[in-house]
């Protein structure tokens, strides 16, 4: 008798709980990546981080209770040229010493007309926060799914490459950033 | 002076050649040595970007020269001890080998460093590998240095021989290529013969 209860007791926790928010999905690391394009010299370049952690509740059909929340380990970038690599985790670009990480929320997701997705958020990076948007793509495949999202920041709004590195015509402001996860039930 | 090699001296577009690539290459060396000194601003990466420009300025120069000198005939050689003959005729091959290995060996750093190449922030110049790759590149870095200090020996016996050639020896070597009116020193002995 008592372990019905109990069980009913846990059955509408369940429903309230799925109710109030959207599926809550793991992440694959190892399939997901987090992948930027800037440009130096006139050149486009790609870089990524290694190692970041996204928690991700999503679902196209409730919106309302969707939530990204990413942390990022800003050390972890990796350019594929070993001099860029060296500099930018210093002071005058990412600054890891001091920032060693960087953040995003989610503050609310929206559908445009057309019924594309856009989540607005919060960056957190080097100390800087602004509000970010990122396009949404979302895709079921399965029992899970994959995550795109993509937005372009302007560096020199967080202060990455300031001062002597201003210049924009040695590397640019404009930075794409393309998130990719690969989801799981 | 006329633009083609003549029997005796070298014509105008050899003369060019020369000299350019001559003057480059000192140019080159004295930024290549002092560029990797600078400490990480946005003048080191100028310098650096400078340095490709003019390296693959001296490489397109080369080929042009190479192509120029293969075509042309050369002017004869000037009477000299066959051992002269043949370090010179060295001395020379290893001079075009280096004047096109040098800019080649930093372009292949470069690209396997995955770094940026615009010819004077103008003209993209491609990779030469398939992005980052660094066990050709520190190979290719080593070569590039390598490189640079045997084409400064080299330079500096062709820079005495000549020099030999025009103040001890007092022939016509050096005069055949600089761009000067004066006439031939074994005319000018002829001339004096009775």
């Amino acid at each position: 008798m008592k372990s019905k209860v109990t069980g009913i007791g846990a059955l509408l926790l369940l429903l309230w709980a799925s109710a109030a928010s959207a599926r809550d999905w793991k992440v694959d690391a190892a399939h997901s990546t987090l992948t930027f394009t800037g440009t130096y010299q006139g050149e486009k370049f790609e870089g990524r981080f290694k190692r970041f952690d996204a928690r991700i509740a999503y679902d196209p059909a409730n919106l309302a209770q969707s939530k990204f929340d990413v942390d990022i380990d800003i050390a972890s970038v990796d350019t594929a040229n070993t001099e860029r690599d060296q500099a930018l985790p210093g002071k005058p670009f990412f600054d890891t010493a001091q920032f060693p990480r960087a953040h995003f929320v989610t503050t609310r997701f929206r559908k445009a007309a057309d019924g594309r997705v856009f989540a607005d958020g919060t960056l957190s990076l080097r100390g800087v926060s602004k509000p970010v948007t990122l396009a949404v793509t979302f895709a079921q495949a399965g029992n899970g799914g994959t995550l795109d999202v993509q937005t372009t920041l302007k560096r020199l709004d967080f202060g990455i490459g300031s001062g002597d590195w201003a210049d924009t015509s040695m590397i640019g402001n404009a930075v794409m950033v393309r998130g990719h996860l690969l989801l799981q039930p | 002076m006329p633009l083609r090699n003549t029997d005796t001296r070298w014509g105008g577009i050899a003369q060019t050649f020369h000299w350019l690539i001559a003057a480059l290459i000192v140019v080159q060396g004295v930024i290549g040595l002092t560029m990797v000194e600078l400490g990480m601003t946005p003048t080191k990466v100028r310098v650096f970007a400078l340095h490709k420009s003019i390296g693959l300025t001296v490489l397109a120069l080369a080929l042009l020269r190479l192509a120029w000198r293969l075509t042309q005939r050369a002017p004869r050689e000037v009477p000299m001890a066959r051992w002269q003959l043949a370090a010179a005729r060295l001395s020379h091959f290893l001079l075009y080998v280096l004047i096109l290995a040098l800019p080649f060996s930093g372009w292949l750093f470069n690209s396997a460093a995955n770094s940026p190449l615009e010819w004077f922030g103008v003209v993209h110049v491609p990779s030469l590998t398939r992005g980052f790759d660094p066990v050709l590149k520190s190979f290719a870095l080593r070569t590039h240095v390598v490189l640079f200090w045997v084409l400064v020996a080299v330079v500096a016996i062709h820079v005495f021989a000549a020099l030999w050639h025009h103040l001890h020896q007092r022939d016509d070597v050096l005069l055949r290529m600089l761009p000067l009116k004066k006439k031939s020193r074994a005319v000018q002995r002829q001339g004096a013969m009775p």
